[in-house]
């Protein structure tokens, strides 16, 4: 088949982008540049070997056969078969060699990129879409995969047989290695026109493909709306419209590779046809041998092979590199909030304070919260009441330092937070997200998300702590229980109280709870809630509050709103106060009695 | 997102797809009868090809002998040559195009047919089926019979070109010629298990590289998670499990690459190597012409592609023919929801309103030995408008897919203006019922084709009017390209309740006798319901109307309530009546009420 790959002009490398890239590869591949060299050499020897055939016939020709000694002809027998022998040898070694090369470069790649993509802060996830972030990890490094399984050893060997041939064929006959050129400009010109256009046509298959696909995707999943408006007809037929289009662009690409095909195939022809006529010209004259005049039109297609599949492999390379670019830009990126090298335990116990903080997300233009200050102590439970988008959410998350202020400061136990090792910031204070998030795995493996030493007995400990023990052993393998993609085995009450289990087993000092806003059915319901209660006691909470009963059962509440904190005080202060709580209370009141 | 496999799972799946070939096959035949005219031009042209290529050698010879050894009109010799390169040229420029476009025709119009067959299956098969799979059959499945029918061209002509370069040899002369050709059968047997061999080693490749996909999924959606308990090393250490399998499995297929490729390319060179040695020798005793022995080379040379290709197309025909296998699977699955036979028409009253709706002692189980609905009655009159109320799976939902005939019931009857569903043409009836889903689809498209679904070609002024009625012209307008703004999953994205107004003004607009709002305002803002509310009185006065809801509000649109509870209907009245009388009744609403706040 012919090029795979494709590049648009915004994605194509600079010249001193490339040079940094392929350093940077090289530096990289570093650990098993042994194996690099290994594979190099191999090459060299196949490609050597590749050319010392056609030269061995010669010799045999010329020295053996036309001479009339047997001797020679023996000896061009016997080294033939000894090259074709090293030939098979380095021919697996390489493969070997270029396969381990590449795919551990691919290896240390994934680890590279992933390792430093969960290194960086919330921030970063705020700003890149997470569909974006999954391609860089698996389409972008899949498509060097191509590159590194053949094309690599494609792209060096091509490039290798063409210098090599070039001097093989001047070595022996310098005319007729300019008979052999004449047909070159033309090969090459060509190659040049096709690299060019079948990239463009490939981008258009390609952009094409993924309508197509998007189309197929799209009326399988609304083919109920589709039936229900009796529309299949008009899906159907704008369905046939983006695949007719997606033919049309086959049709262009194959047609663009037909006369390039026809071209090569007949410039092969014709450069042998060239030889003949002017190589026996030759002959007749004395100047060379008929033996050369055979070396090299078996020699036409070591030079012309080699210009076709190179410019075929551009495509391939150049999207490679277009993919290592943005690989090597998260790579780059610059962790927000990271540990800083002077980084200190947090202390076992003490009160968090957040003091005159200000703090805007990277995109928004106004600050979600601004110069806003409040104190924990050991010990209290804070809930966070407001309107949405009022900044309770963001308070939370600065607590437990998913996002660092830009101003002021957040503390613990009089240690600033952007001063304490992650280590035991994760240990003191855990957020506990709204929904409760599933791996795959099982729910054991999902409790260990939360600490990853935790034994068996420590798991389940902190199910007991929760009062969940009962409820999973009713799943069928209990705790080993498969949960399957993002936990769609279990209900939405499971999942929470798995996450819960998870806040238990690291035994946190401070919870930070953004209250599940999603419908439980009653039962489970009730069973969360007592989850809850059983994982808060003894412990300092921050929560954001959505109901009145996790209201009343704090210490203090804090009411949010767009100007910082609006109201603070216990459940009966701020009642009495008849502001915006009392407000708020009411209304809860009122959905409760209907309750 | 592709569905996993583990390793077990594609070791089961090949070995079933080895049991299904004999039947791939006799379905690849009926397929390739179809195509048979142009896959046959394409052979001959490939015929033609190879016809010439295998004579430049020949005209080599010819020259060498007589216009180099001889002296001979060495000139001639070069021209024909060169016009043979022009031939050469030509056909294999059309042998490709029209196997290349042969083979996507094909593939176009293999997709149009699963796609248009499986829009049409009913709805109770696209419960169980996963998209995910439908999505292979019509993407990589056609890909491996595309493969497979590109080839066929060429197979013709290499088949051509080895059976003619094989007689030349043997004219020339049969000792070298038995000599030379003894290595090549291992070309083929090579490319013929090296095809096997590589196959399930890079399927087992892609499943390490799905999985390895998930992990990275999972860790992105999840990181908030991850960061909330600094298990990056956790979810690190499932990546590099999934990362060292990959680099296992990829050197597993590396090594089969490694032990048939090499061999594959150096076995022809041994050719060369015993025409050298055993044809040398033979020139030097008189037996053959050294244009002879350079021919054989160049011919030798020829063999090689061909036998190598025609040993991958037995493995490309058995992909091929698994993948066809799976694709008639879809095919041959028969939608179980078709037209009668003898449709009916239904009533088109002159002045009387239109859209009475009857459920007669329906049953009706998604598991039929699990009923849902069971001894179901229910009469709407025309222009009557009724909500329906009910706990969460209490069969709500249900009721409207049975009229729009998305399921059949076990037993009973449903009637729309006196006439049996079933009797009906599924455009006819799908026509005159206007249902806005539980969960809202929206298309991919503006805002206007979004509205415009049902009545491909209506008026913007249309548009606007279903728009204003549904409480969605204003937003509508706020977009940046109003109307004309693209929505959906890859558009721009719409609240909750935007989704819902859209979806709503969706129904209206195909003016249907029988209008279902199934939960449609759930999301919207409750002070925008009131609105929506108002503008609803005006889309429901004289069409049959469903409501299911839970809200007070939007209850009291209706004329009757109907209570579901325990698949049947406990009562019906109007709201205050059962608020009053029935307990069970305020207890679900109160339950329902309960959940909703929660949402919002
Ligand atoms: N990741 C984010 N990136 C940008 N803006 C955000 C992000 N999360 C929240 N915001 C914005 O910050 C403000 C406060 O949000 P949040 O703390 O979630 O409020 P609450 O929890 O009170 O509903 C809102 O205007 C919201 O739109
Ligand atoms: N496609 C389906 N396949 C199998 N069971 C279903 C399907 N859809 C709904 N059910 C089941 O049928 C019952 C009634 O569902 P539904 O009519 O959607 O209830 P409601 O709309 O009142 O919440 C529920 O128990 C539900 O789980
Ligand atoms: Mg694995
Ligand atoms: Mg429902």
């Amino acid at each position: 088949m012919w090029s795979s790959g494709g590049v648009s002009d915004e994605d194509r490398l600079s010249r001193a982008q490339a040079k940094t890239i392929v350093g940077r590869v090289f530096k990289m591949a570093a650990p098993f540049r042994k194996t690099m060299w290994m594979a190099f050499a191999c090459v060299c020897v196949t490609t050597v070997c590749a050319l010392a055939g056609p030269v061995l016939v010669k010799h045999g020709i010329d020295a053996g056969i036309r001479a009339n000694d047997v001797g020679e002809l023996n000896l061009s027998v016997a080294i033939y078969l000894l090259v074709a022998f090293l030939a098979y040898v380095f021919g697996r070694m390489q493969f070997l060699y270029l396969n381990r090369t590449g795919e551990s470069f691919l290896r240390v790649l994934r680890l590279a990129v992933f390792r430093q993509m969960q290194r960086q802060s919330m921030a970063f996830y705020d700003r890149n879409k997470a569909g974006v972030l999954v391609a860089r990890m698996t389409a972008d490094i899949e498509s060097m995969a191509e590159l590194v399984q053949w094309g690599l050893l494609q792209f060096i060997a091509a490039g290798m047989l063409l210098v090599f041939a070039f001097f093989v064929l001047l070595t022996l006959s310098w005319q007729l290695t300019i008979v052999a050129l004449l047909v070159m400009p033309l090969l090459i010109a060509a190659s040049i026109k096709f690299q060019h256009d079948s990239n463009k046509a490939y981008l258009m298959v390609r952009e094409r493909v993924g309508a197509n696909l998007s189309a197929l995707q799209e009326g399988i999943t609304t083919v109920r709306v589709i039936q229900a408006y009796a529309q299949e007809k008009e899906t159907i037929e704008k369905f046939t419209k983006s695949n007719r289009e997606l033919f049309q662009s086959h049709e262009r690409s194959v047609r663009i590779s037909t006369w390039y095909f026809a071209l090569i195939e007949f410039g092969g022809v014709f450069a042998s046809a060239l030889m003949i006529g002017i190589g026996g010209w030759l002959v007749h004259r004395g100047d060379v041998t008929l033996g050369t005049v055979v070396a090299f039109t078996l020699l036409l297609s070591s030079l012309f092979d080699p210009v076709q599949q190179l410019s075929q492999l551009y495509n391939t390379v150049q999207s490679a590199g277009a993919a290592l670019n943005k690989l090597f830009q998260i790579l780059d990126a610059k962790p927000e909030v990271d540990e800083h090298p002077a980084a200190v335990m947090l202390p076992e116990a003490g009160e968090l304070r957040v003091d005159g903080v200000t703090f805007n997300y990277a995109a928004a233009v106004n600050p979600a919260l601004n110069n806003v200050s409040i104190t924990v102590v050991v010990g209290e439970k804070l809930a966070l009441v407001g309107p949405t988008g009022a900044g309770k959410s963001t308070l939370a998350k600065l607590m437990a330092r998913l996002y660092d202020p830009q101003s002021g400061v957040v503390s613990y136990g009089g240690v600033n937070l952007t001063m304490a090792t992650m280590d035991s910031l994760r240990k003191r204070i855990v957020v506990v997200p709204q929904e409760g998030f599933l791996f795959n795995g099982t729910i054991r493996d999902n409790l260990r998300i939360a600490r990853s030493d935790a034994t068996d007995e420590q798991i389940d400990a902190a199910v007991a702590a929760i009062g969940a023990t009962e409820h999973f052993a009713t799943l069928p393998d209990g705790l080993d229980t498969e949960v399957r993609e993002r936990g769609s085995r279990l209900s939405a009450g499971e999942r929470q109280l798995v996450a819960l289990a998870r806040a238990a087993l690291v035994d946190p000092r401070v919870l930070v709870l953004d209250e599940a806003t999603s419908n439980l059915d009653p039962g489970t319901e009730a069973e969360v809630e007592q989850a809850l209660e059983r994982l808060m006691s003894g412990r300092t909470v921050i929560v954001v509050a959505h109901r009145l009963s996790t209201v009343q059962r704090a210490d203090h509440i804090a009411v949010i709103d767009a100007a910082g904190i609006a109201e603070y005080g216990t459940h009966e202060q701020l009642v009495a106060l008849n502001g915006r709580y009392g407000a708020l209370a009411a209304a809860w009141q009122k959905s409760q009695i209907v309750n | 997102m592709s569905t996993i496999e583990t390793d077990s799972e594609v070791a089961t799946r090949l070995e079933f797809e080895q049991e299904q070939r004999s039947e791939g096959w006799k379905l690849l035949r009926a397929m390739l009868k179809v195509q048979r005219r142009n896959l046959l031009i394409g052979g001959l042209i490939g015929i033609l090809w190879a016809s010439f290529k295998v004579m430049v050698p020949q005209m080599t010879k010819y020259a060498i002998n007589d216009g180099i050894e001889k002296d001979g009109p060495l000139l001639r010799w070069a021209v024909i040559i060169g016009l043979l390169g022009v031939l050469t040229g030509v056909l294999s420029g059309m042998r490709r195009y029209v196997a290349f476009r042969e083979s996507r025709w094909a593939e176009t119009l293999f997709r149009e047919r699963l796609f248009r067959h499986v829009i049409g299956l009913h709805v109770g098969y696209h419960d169980t089926a996963q998209t995910g799979q439908l999505m292979s059959r019509a993407s990589s499945d056609l890909m491996q019979i595309q493969g497979f029918i590109v080839m066929i061209p060429i197979t013709l002509s290499n088949v051509l070109q080895i059976f003619a370069v094989t007689a030349i040899l043997f004219i020339t002369d049969p000792v070298l010629a038995v000599v030379a050709l003894i290595p090549l059968p291992f070309v083929n047997l090579s490319a013929r298990r090296f095809s096997h061999r590589i196959h399930p080693a890079s399927i087992a490749v892609q499943a390490e590289q799905a999985q390895l996909a998930n992990v990275v999924e999972e860790s992105v959606s999840g990181i908030r998670v991850i960061k909330g308990f600094g298990a990056e090393q956790v979810q690190f250490e499932k990546l590099e499990r999934e990362a060292d399998d990959i680099l296992r499995e990829s050197m597993k297929a590396a090594r089969i690459r490694s032990s048939f490729l090499p061999a594959i390319d150096v076995l022809p060179a041994l050719g060369l190597v015993a025409v050298l040695g055993v044809g040398g020798h033979r020139v030097l005793n008189g037996q053959l012409s050294i244009g002879d022995l350079v021919a054989f080379n160049v011919y030798l040379t020829l063999l090689i592609w061909p036998l190598r290709n025609i040993g991958m197309i037995v493995a490309l025909g058995q992909r091929a023919a698994a993948a066809l296998v799976r694709i008639n699977e879809v095919l041959e699955t028969e939608s179980e929801i078709t037209d009668p036979a003898k449709p009916q028409s239904l009533p088109t009253g002159g002045s009387q309103t239109l859209g009475a709706v009857k459920f007669d002692h329906v049953q009706f189980g998604y598991n039929p030995s699990f009923p849902v609905l069971s001894n179901f009655n229910l009469s709407i009159a025309a222009g009557e408008s009724i909500a329906i109320v009910g706990a969460t799976g209490s069969g709500k939902s249900t009721i409207a897919r049975l009229l729009l005939r998305f399921y059949d019931t076990n037993v009973g009857h449903v009637f729309l203006d006196g006439v049996d569903v079933r009797k009906l043409r599924l455009r006819e009836l799908r026509q005159q019922i206007g249902v806005v889903f539980e969960e809202t689809v929206l298309f991919n498209d503006s805002v206007a084709n979004n509205i415009g679904f049902a009545r491909p070609g209506a008026s913007q002024q249309d548009l606007e009017r279903a728009a204003k009625l549904a409480g969605a012209h204003d937003f509508i307008l706020q977009l940046p390209n109003g109307y004309q703004t693209i929505i959906g999953e890859r558009g721009f994205s719409l609240s909750g309740g935007q989704r819902q107004r859209i979806a709503i003004a969706r129904a209206i607009i195909a003016d249907p006798r029988v209008l279902v709002l199934d939960d449609a305002t759930s999301a919207v803002d409750p002070s925008k319901e009131s609105e929506i509310r108002d503008a609803m009185r005006t889309v429901m006065s004289g069409r049959t109307t469903i409501v299911i809801a839970h809200r007070p509000g939007t209850i009291a649109l209706a004329d009757r309530v109907v209570f579901l509870d325990g698949g049947t209907i406990a009562a019906i009245g109007k709201h205050e009546e059962l608020v009053s009388s029935n307990e069970r009744y305020r207890e679900v609403l109160a339950s329902m009420e309960h959940n909703a706040e929660e949402e919002s």
